[in-house]
């Protein structure tokens, strides 16, 4: 076979395939669409004429502008632009209902293109089961509210006298009923958190916002538990002013408290967290440093996985769902930020996170890409 | 004495939060679905309804679009007490003229009865 040989030059729009190439192609699951160094459509597998519901004959030889007067080729060029760009693995909606996986790749011979090719991956169903189990956890994490609640009310009215004082035992024990029932609501919220980044349509409204407010206000509802534990909170901000970000305010404060949250629950008594905010010319940064007991080495890479909690972590605290800094992690991402952390053992532990002043917002913003 | 409404279709919420609303001294009637907890808002004439979304027939949504849309009832304040947590759930209802929305996983029936105590204020 004469994979990638360049004999074959008979017609106008050629490229670099002879005949054994173009028969495997027939075979192949993915769409294979290839254009000669004119941009005018050369080869279109079975596949590809299948996913773009066009013939080979209506469509080989035409040029790239004529080939969007196809229905489902347009969102394709739309994406691919004029000029077809390479790309690796994007997702590309065509029409109402499917959705492709493209690739795009130029064939060079020195230094000059000679043809470009393009895979379509049709993952439609893939999305679609994704679509489905995300509603699927919504639906139950809603199901499972309204049982939740009524054990929250009752034990409250319990707590409150209202059905006859209880004795300090019986308070007791309905007092850790009442946490117990509080730590399953919390796992609700973050499936529910999770099911809806995984959906997708995780920024809601994104204003011109003050990082340091958000900061402040989630150190402030912590007051009590920072009390209680001796803890020491410094705030560090820059002098002159700090330049504003785009921010969905109520994502960004779920994520903050996600890591203040970590730095109070694993910095033991008489521990110090510094918090720190700074601006830069394209980004603004925060800094959450705790004394905390640290993440072991061997587990760091893992933190941001779904439903990870480190040995040392399940011993100190058995309440955590294992979610908090996923969704952290991905809430950071859809702003298109980065976030990171240094760690050590009994020493403690700093996380950081860029937000990008002037952005550009990626697809994952837009909510009714799917 | 101040009266107040509460649609929900659970017999045990229904029952705790009617309780705790006797309890401190308001009058209380109860409707379990939307058909029946508009009727009770034509009849009852509550100082103030509590809510539910999820309901047996017509929803919530439609109970508070039709509470609005009768002038006799219209200004009666509605307070949706749902599981409902959504962005978008929550801005629809507030849009569409709900006083306050309170997720009932969140608030103890203490919290809530606070609330209603602003509002009759």
């Amino acid at each position: 076979m004469g994979l990638w040989n360049n004999k074959n030059q008979k017609n106008s729009y050629d490229t670099c395939f002879n005949g054994s190439d173009l028969i495997i192609t027939n075979y192949l699951t993915d769409g294979l669409l290839v254009f000669d160094k004119n941009n005018r459509l050369f080869l279109i597998n079975p596949q590809g004429q299948n996913l773009l519901d066009v013939t080979k004959d209506e469509s080989i030889g035409k040029s790239v502008l004529e080939l969007t007067r196809f229905e489902k080729f347009e969102p394709l060029i739309d994406f691919l632009g004029a000029g077809l760009v390479e790309h690796s693995k994007q997702e590309v909606k065509i029409g109402d209902n499917q959705i492709f996986e493209v690739t795009s790749v130029h064939i060079k011979a020195g230094q000059e293109r000679i043809s470009t090719l393009v895979i379509l991956h049709d993952i439609t169903r893939e999305k679609m089961a994704d679509a489905m189990k995300s509603e699927f956890v919504t639906l139950a994490a809603h199901q499972l509210r309204t049982p939740i609640s009524g054990i929250k009310w009752s034990l409250q009215i319990l707590l409150d006298g209202d059905l006859g004082a209880l004795n300090e035992e019986q308070k007791k024990i309905v007092e850790e009923a009442f946490k117990t029932n509080n730590k399953v609501i919390n796992l609700i919220n973050d499936l529910l958190n999770v099911a809806e980044i995984e959906e997708g349509r995780y920024l809601n409204k994104v204003t011109l916002s003050d990082m340091r407010e958000i900061l402040l206000g989630v150190i402030e509802d912590y007051k009590q538990e920072l009390e209680k534990k001796n803890i020491s909170v410094d705030f560090l901000e820059p002098k002159d002013v700090l330049p504003k970000v785009m921010l969905d305010t109520h994502k960004i404060k779920i994520a903050i408290t996600n890591i203040f949250d970590n730095a109070v629950r694993y910095t033991p008594q008489g521990g110090k967290i510094t918090v720190s905010v700074m601006g830069y010319k394209e980004e603004v940064e925060v800094k959450i440093e705790d004394t905390g007991i640290g993440i072991p080495v061997a587990q760091q890479e893992k933190i941001f996985t779904k439903f990870f909690r480190s040995t040392n972590v399940r011993k100190v605290d058995t309440e955590g769902t294992g979610l908090g800094l996923y969704i952290t992690k991905n809430i950071v991402e859809a702003h298109d930020g980065k976030i990171w952390f240094e760690s050590e053992q009994d020493k403690g532990t700093a996380v950081h996170f860029v937000i990008p002043i002037k952005k550009n917002y990626g697809q994952f913003l837009t909510s009714d890409f799917y | 004495m101040k009266k107040i409404l509460v649609i929900e279709d659970d017999k045990f919420l229904r029952e705790l939060i009617s309780q705790k609303i006797l309890k401190e001294g308001y009058d209380i009637a109860e409707a379990v679905d939307g058909e029946k907890g508009i009727e009770a808002v034509k009849n009852e004439k509550p100082d103030l309804v509590l809510l539910d979304l999820i309901l047996p027939g017509i929803d919530g949504f439609e109970v508070l679009a039709r509470i609005k849309a009768d002038p006799s009832i219209a200004q009666i304040p509605v307070i949706i007490l749902s599981n409902l947590g959504q962005k978008d759930d929550i801005e629809k209802g507030i849009k569409m003229g709900a006083i306050d929305y309170m997720i009932k996983a969140h608030f103890t029936p203490g919290e809530i009865i606070a609330k209603v105590r602003t509002i009759l204020k």
